[in-house]
């Protein structure tokens, strides 16, 4: 009877442990690197052509309405930041680690975005003015229904270029920070997009 | 000794007093705003809780929505601050109730959803204990189930 109970005592352990254990794979999250990725689209949806087909050229007072979009996939809801940025083909781009702090900002806009959704983002531009300092163009713009006047000036108006980052709120810092969190460090994220004042 | 604790509880004692000052001289400078983007912020977290802890995905983007709108309401406070304070402290007043509203509703999903995380929990292990208690039943009497069914054949044997 004793060595009945044993034996009986002795595979309900061994089956339950097997069973609990295929319990425990089913409920576990399958691994999975957390990202989030982004693009900036031109007016026509697409990845290219942001100029209407007249190569890089900007004339003055045409409106350009390029969208971002923005896929979290962090495994939970993140609070999207994109930084607005006007440089020149001299500017410090952003890298992997630092967003390109000494190029002027000239906007931003920020987003909820939930895990597994895609948020898109507008961005409406136009140049107002062209105007000569110290035998450079400097621009007067109109950003997202801002008027800004960045700092920065193009020889003939050529090669100006926006930089794009993007920033997720850091909850621990409490506040903004470049990039996303990755597995260990963060990761920084940026785009740009090159163009004429003609 | 005794002194010196003394001293040391004066210290700490001087030292929370200015600290206390500060944040109330914090709190008395901080602008509608400020107070609603700080909000927006604390419903941040709670939602983003409420989605670690298993919230459906339908109730996390019905909060995500609220929360944009609250965002989109202090956007307006920041526009209108220079030119309208009026329309500004709506604007803002506006997005504070929304992200308090939402923070409530992140409070209660987030709790549901740990509820529904705990009982799918154990309804699992439970089946997986009971399947367990099955096979070790069905192992420990299978002699007595050959013999059944042993049984059964003869019977149908000599039906024939």
């Amino acid at each position: 009877m004793r060595r009945r109970i044993l034996t009986f005592v002795v595979l309900l352990a061994s089956f339950s442990l097997i069973y609990s254990s295929v319990a425990y794979y089913a409920l576990s999250k399958a691994p999975a690197q957390p990202f989030i990725a982004w693009g900036v689209f031109s007016s026509s949806e697409t990845l290219s052509n942001y100029f209407s087909g007249v190569g890089m050229n900007v004339t003055a007072h045409k409106v350009l309405t390029w969208h971002f979009e923005v896929t979290n996939q962090m495994g939970s809801i993140q609070y999207v930041g994109i930084v607005y940025r006007l440089g020149n083909s001299t500017s410090k781009t952003p890298n992997a680690t630092a967003p390109a702090s000494d190029t002027p900002q000239i906007g931003n806009a920020s987003r909820f975005i939930p895990s597994g959704q895609t948020a898109s983002i507008n961005f409406t531009w136009s140049i107002n003015s062209e105007n000569q300092a110290g035998g450079l163009v400097v621009l007067g713009m109109t950003v997202n229904g801002q008027q800004v006047s960045p700092p920065v000036g193009a020889a003939k108006g050529l090669k100006f270029r926006f930089f794009f980052e993007l920033w997720t709120y850091d909850l621990a810092a409490n506040s903004f920070l470049y990039g996303y969190e990755g597995p260990g460090s963060r990761i920084g994220n940026w785009l740009q997009i090159w163009f004429n004042a003609a | 000794m005794r002194f010196r604790h003394l001293a040391l509880l004066g210290i700490l004692f001087i030292l929370l007093s200015s600290l206390s000052g500060t944040t109330d001289k914090a709190s008395a400078q901080s602008t509608p705003v400020d107070i609603a983007q700080n909000k927006i912020v604390q419903a941040f977290q709670i939602v983003q809780q409420a989605d670690l802890d298993g919230a459906s995905a339908a109730a996390v983007s019905q909060l995500a929505s609220s929360l944009n709108l609250a965002l989109s309401f202090e956007q307006s406070a920041i526009e209108l601050l220079p030119t309208n304070k009026t329309g500004s402290g709506i604007y803002a007043s506006l997005s504070l109730n929304l992200s308090t509203t939402t923070s409530v509703e992140a409070l209660s999903v987030a709790s549901a959803a740990r509820t529904q995380t705990l009982l799918s929990r154990l309804g699992v292990y439970s089946l997986a204990l009971a399947t367990g208690l099955g096979s070790t039943l069905l192992v420990i009497e299978l002699h007595r189930v050959k013999s059944f069914v042993r049984k059964i054949r003869l019977r149908r044997l000599r039906l024939e």
